[in-house]
């Protein structure tokens, strides 16, 4: 490689590359700045150095915008990868501010770094196109956010649900780095366009099937689908509410973009059929049962949780599996669809996150009846729970809705003449108004249950009252008007030549 | 065209803009109401004149001339279809400018009048708001050449009738009579409307003249002539009787008279204006409007179209039957109320066997003379301290001159007296028509009686009020009222005439100017220079004074003469010779013939016929409305509410225990389903760990499967 080619990828990784000196900025601020600092004003401090990485990071790829295909897929900027970036950059900024207003380490500085760590991670991870470098960028990914769970070291729980997630992930990274190494075998190439033309034919080698299988259970993993969705609710109740706020969004939408890159191009030509009686082996029978279990085990747990974390998580779960479906879709319609679903529940749930941060902060827990009667000690809080908990239950005109209206039609224009996925779409619909159930007894609790008689007034900090404004705002807005989104993503994803 | 043309519509305009502002005043702001609504009529006289002018320099060579304007309303239905255009218009030729003359004139006199007679009301600003409403709605009928516009503003006229009559509310009388007024014309309109669909079904226009096209052209009558309807009638008479319905109700004509003298209840000067002048005669106006249509279909030979006839008999009928009635009343307005109806009939005989010209020239003489004797009336009754019942009242001529002689004038050209009146040359026309019809002579001799009759109950009346001795009220006992007394009124407060005095100025001065008409308007139709009647029909009048002396005018003109003179003898006669002095004494005809004057007294017991048979008849109708309202189609109702009451019965009971039971059941299931699915995440990550082999195990199963499958 020349020294010319070594710029030309300096160039491409330049947002990667100020994410790291950020990185080192903040670890170095808190080292020998702020050491006898107060925690707040540290806390603070490393927010600003963060936030203005990646606000630097966004900038840059907003002003130059690039479009390039390094080493046969090793780093591809485009800018469908530019425009998730950007999403993952900003879900990274609200997760840094609502850690702004909790106060569960000392270790400041360690913890934004690990959380800009995990955002190089997801970058590196949509913008590649090479099994090494996915899997490289995933484990990156992985264990930053392994340790952001098991960041409150005051609580058990924490350091629980931490090495339940590490051992689960450690399996799932195992399993799928044996499929990658089988696949490599089997195609002799890295680049996900080299093994695609090695799977190609008509029938299905039983070795590539597992390594098929093998390779969709680390991502299942990633996107927290049943069955591989177990580590979810002990993650998303003992992690720091900002830690599982970052993993319920950023690393949803970098897993899912992932997954969908590697079946649409990594097993193009093993697609196979998930139709009602049009069976046909494939990476679409494996998702559609991924799929289904998701939604149907996701949606059904949820109502019987008392924890609005753990709530949080199976719908998270549930939600998983409405996004295979777009998944499914495998074209470029359904990929824009999936995206604009994907990120505008990484927002969606990020403020849900954000307001049981709050409260758990100023309550001392995140049961149902802890939000009790919220609406009149905390209207502003309550009225923006209610626009995620309406848009995570896909009510019109917000956000939610119009990201299942597109999914679901883009999963049946898919294969507009046989209607193959109908089945699912219907199983669909049906756990979608099941899981208006569980939402909606959250939304009970706040607006309709009586307020404990001790209940004091519950006061969110202006920081977070502007993050959680924005939110909602932004679910609304992407709802009323889906086009400023979607339009975008078709124009980015038809010059990526989906 | 002219400029009035252009502007005819703010003839109507100008009273209503009137109407409507004074509609805002307050009530102590008199001066200004009664300024606004003289002020309009003033102005509207002022473009009456000039229309007049107008339609005087457009003489017709043979035919009418007609200008006019018509717009564009409203569309409905297919804007392509141009059948399904509303289009209003207004149209000036002679009939229109000569009723626009006379009822502005009139009116404008009835007005300055009513200053002085509803001084001392307290709602003297809402009388001339009606009266100004009043005004725009009768010159609207005027103007309109268009039967929808016609009709708009008929209505309209007719509640300001309502209204004007009902002036005085609080009296139980009133309130009934304008009732009855405005259901009894309601009728008749009814039969209007009915007409107004029929032709516009028929013709597809309601405009009467629209070059050629209008619904009283000759294209659209030689369809509708053409058109036959049941019992072989013309749908052209079908129209013009249903049309004609109106104008009877209108017009009070028989049988729809009763409400005219019960409308007396309202003010004089209402009376004057609309129940004696302008609005009764809108229904003759009409006829003489859709004249064309009711003589559409006089064949050929000499025969008269069938609606033409029956407008002649209905007139024939009612000019005797009121006029016999007018003899034996003792209500001094309602004398002249069944003389109105009375002389309406003439008026419709004269349309009915002579033409436009004859019934009209008789409506605009009968305008200016009857306004006179109701505001002397009027006179009268303000002088008499609201005194109304003629037998109260006598030798008034010495307390109230100016009063008698205009009254005289009044009476002796409503009479017909001969050659110096305006009433003997329009009544004579009549006369000639009627006695030159081919159909029957007998609306001749009736119309003969009427006038002996007229002549009778007008020398009657005068005799009663203005000579003998004063009969006033001076004792306690007289308030008792008289037998057979309708009067229902509160008692004036002060009582007895020994005060009686002549009126102001404000009241004499229009007597006197209608009086000077009701003398000259007579010699624009005589026979020898028929000015009147050439103008409407279009032709150039010439004076020929030896029509006079041809056999059959003098013939008639002698018999007129004789008749009139010779009621006017026997009425004096009975009454003047020896004049009453008691006011509780019989009349003169009831001591001869009790029998009869009943009858006449009583009305002929029309009201009574029609409270046995009408009223009772929709009485009974409405208790067994009511009762199959009760009984039959609430009970329907009521059996359709517990069917409904026992459906939703039925419902919440398979709501309740079959599908929420179910729902439950559903729900509880899922909730359980969602506990064993919790149940999964036992929280051993070793568990955890195997269920990754498992899945793995059973994805490659089922893909494995797949490939062999296939």
């Amino acid at each position: 490689m020349t020294g010319a080619g070594y710029m030309e990828l300096l160039k491409l990784v330049a947002p990667e590359s100020i994410m790291v000196l950020t990185v080192l900025g903040v670890l170095a601020a808190d080292l020998w700045g702020l050491r006898g600092e107060e925690l707040p004003f540290r806390r603070s401090m490393g927010a600003i150095i963060s936030c203005s990485g990646c606000a630097g990071a966004i900038g840059w790829m907003l002003v130059a915008p690039q479009q390039a295909n390094f080493a046969e897929g090793i780093l591809v900027v485009d800018p469908l990868t530019q425009l998730v970036k950007v999403a993952l950059l900003v879900l990274t900024v609200c997760a840094i501010l609502i850690t702004v207003d909790t106060d569960f380490t000392p270790h400041t500085g360690e913890y934004f770094a690990l959380i800009l760590l995990a955002a190089v991670g997801m970058m590196f991870l949509v913008s590649s196109e090479d099994i090494l470098m996915i899997f490289i960028s995933l484990e990156l990914t992985s264990l930053s956010l392994y340790i952001l769970t098991a960041f409150n070291k005051r609580q058990a729980k924490s350091a629980e649900a931490a090495l339940k997630y590490f051992l689960f992930g450690g399996m799932a990274a195992a399993f799928t780095l044996f499929g990658l190494s089988l696949l490599y075998g089997f195609s002799g190439s890295t680049s996900l366009g080299g093994i695609a033309d090695a799977i190609k034919g008509p029938r299905l080698d039983p070795l590539l099937v597992a390594a098929i299988v093998m390779t969709l259970i680390g991502f299942g993993f990633k996107v927290a689908a049943v069955p591989f969705h177990l580590w979810a609710p002990d993650v998303y109740e003992g992690a720091p509410a900002p830690s599982a706020a970052f993993i319920a969004s950023g690393s949803k939408v970098a897993g899912l973009v992932v997954l969908a890159k590697v079946v649409m191009i990594g097993f193009k030509g093993a697609e196979g059929s998930a139709a009602w009686h049009g069976y046909l082996p494939g990476w679409v029978p494996v998702l559609a049962v991924l799929a289904g279990a998701s939604m149907v085990v996701g949606n059904l747990a949820a109502i019987a949780q008392t924890s609005v974390r753990r709530l949080l998580a199976y719908s998270a779960i549930a939600h998983a599996g409405y996004m295979l479906l777009g998944v499914l879709g495998h074209d470029g319609q359904s990929l824009a669809a999936l995206i604009y679903y994907v990120i505008t529940y990484a927002l969606t749930t990020l403020g849900a996150f954000g307001v049981v941060a709050v409260v758990q902060e100023r309550v001392g827990g995140d049961r149902l009846s802890d939000f009790a009667g919220l609406s009149r000690r905390a209207p502003f809080l309550s009225f923006c729970m209610l626009v995620f908990m309406l848009s995570l239950a896909g009510i019109p005109p917000l956000a939610g809705f119009f990201g299942k209206f597109y999914v679901f039609a883009a999963a049946l224009n898919s294969d507009p003449k046989n209607l193959g996925l109908l089945w699912l779409v219907i199983v669909a619909l049906g756990m979608s108004a099941v899981s208006l159930y569980y939402y909606l007894r959250v939304l009970k609790q706040i607006y309709v249950a009586e307020p404990a008689a001790d209940a004091i007034p519950v006061r969110a900090s202006v920081l977070s009252r502007v993050v959680l404004a924005l939110l909602s705002l932004a679910v609304v807005v992407l709802g009323c008007a889906p086009n400023l989104l979607i339009d975008k993503l078709v124009q980015a994803i038809r010059l990526a030549g989906f | 065209m002219d400029w009035i043309v252009q502007k005819l519509w703010l003839i109507p305009a100008l009273p209503l803009v009137a109407a409507g502002l004074s509609a805002l005043l307050k009530q102590r702001q008199r001066r200004l109401a009664a300024a606004l609504a003289i002020g309009a009529m003033v102005l509207a006289l002022a473009l009456s004149c000039m229309a007049f002018v107008s339609a005087l320099q457009h003489p017709g060579q043979g035919s009418v001339v007609r200008q006019g304007v018509n717009f564009f309303w409203f569309q409905f239905g297919d804007p392509r279809n141009s059948d399904a255009a509303v289009w209003l218009g207004w149209v000036l030729d002679p009939l229109t400018a000569v009723m626009l003359v006379m009822v502005t004139l009139v009116g404008l006199l009835i007005f300055i009048y009513s200053l002085g007679y509803m001084a001392h009301d307290d709602n003297f600003t809402r009388f001339f708001c009606f009266l100004s409403l009043f005004a725009a709605g009768m010159l609207g009928v005027l103007i309109a050449n268009s039967l929808l516009l016609l009709f708009i503003c008929w209505e309209l006229v007719g509640l300001t009738s309502y209204l004007l009559i009902g002036f005085w509310y609080h009296k139980p009388s009133a309130a009934a009579a304008a009732k009855k007024a405005f259901i009894t014309t309601r009728i008749g309109d009814l039969a209007l409307l009915l007409g107004m669909v029929w032709l516009y079904s028929q013709t597809g226009t309601l405009l009467f003249y629209d070059g050629g096209h209008g619904c009283l052209e000759q294209s659209a009558l030689a369809r509708l002539v053409a058109q036959t309807t049941t019992l072989g009638m013309a749908a052209s008479t079908g129209i013009a009787l249903l049309i004609f319905c109106g104008a009877i109700g209108k017009s009070g004509q028989v049988p729809l008279h009763v409400w005219l003298p019960d409308a007396m209840e309202g003010p004089t000067p209402v009376s004057a204006l609309i129940h004696a002048a302008t609005m009764v005669a809108a229904g003759v106006f009409l006829v003489a409007r859709v004249y064309p249509l009711m003589a559409a279909g006089d064949g050929g030979g000499g025969a008269v179209a069938a609606a033409l006839q029956v407008v002649a008999w209905v007139g024939a009928i009612t000019a005797v039957f009121a006029a016999s009635i007018a003899a034996a009343q003792t209500d001094i307005k309602r004398i002249l109320a069944y003389s109105t109806v009375s002389q309406l009939g003439f008026m419709m005989r004269g349309l009915g066997t002579g033409g436009v010209a004859v019934g009209m020239f008789h409506l605009i003489t009968h305008a200016c003379f009857k306004a006179l004797l109701f505001l002397g009336t009027g006179s009268v009754i303000h002088g008499c301290h609201e005194e109304q019942d003629i037998r109260r009242m006598g030798g008034l001529r010495q307390f109230m001159p100016i009063t008698f002689a205009t009254y005289a004038v009044g009476m002796l050209a409503l009479s017909g007296f001969p050659l110096v009146f305006s009433g003997f040359w329009s009544k004579d026309e009549i006369l000639h028509s009627a006695h030159g019809w081919s159909v029957s002579h007998w609306p001749f001799y009736l119309g003969v009686f009427g006038a002996l009759l007229t002549a009778f109950y007008m020398t009657r009346q005068v005799c009663y009020v203005f000579f003998g001795s004063l009969r006033s009220r001076r004792r306690e006992e007289d308030l008792i009222p008289l037998p057979g007394s309708t009067e229902t009124k509160s008692e004036p407060t002060h009582v007895g005439c020994y005060d009686v005095h002549e009126s102001p100025a404000v009241m004499t001065w229009p007597l006197v100017g209608l009086a000077l008409l009701a003398i000259l308007l007579g010699f624009v139709g005589t026979p020898a220079w028929p000015w009147f009647q050439d103008f409407l029909n279009g032709e150039r009048a010439v004076l020929a004074p030896g029509k006079l002396a041809e056999p059959a005018t003098l013939w008639l003109m002698a018999l007129s003469s004789v008749v009139v003179i010779s009621g006017m003898g026997l009425g004096w006669w009975l009454y003047g010779r020896k004049p009453q002095t008691d006011p509780g004494a019989l009349d003169v005809l009831e001591r001869a013939r009790p029998d009869i004057y009943a009858l006449l007294r009583r009305k002929y017991f029309v009201d009574e016929v029609y409270d046995a048979t009408v009223i009772r008849f929709n009485s009974w109708w409405a208790r067994s409305c009511d009762w199959w309202d009760d009984w039959v189609w609430n009970g329907a109702v009521q059996l359709v509410s517990y069917a409904v009451v026992g459906l939703s019965w039925l419902n919440r009971v398979f709501d309740e225990y079959v599908v929420n039971l179910g729902f439950d059941r559903g729900c509880r299931g899922l909730t359980e389903g969602g506990g064993l699915m919790s149940r999964l995440q036992g929280g051993g990550v070793q568990g955890y760990l195997r269920v990754i082999g498992v899945a793995l195990g059973v994805l490659v199963l089922l893909l494995l499967w797949g490939c062999h499958a296939s």
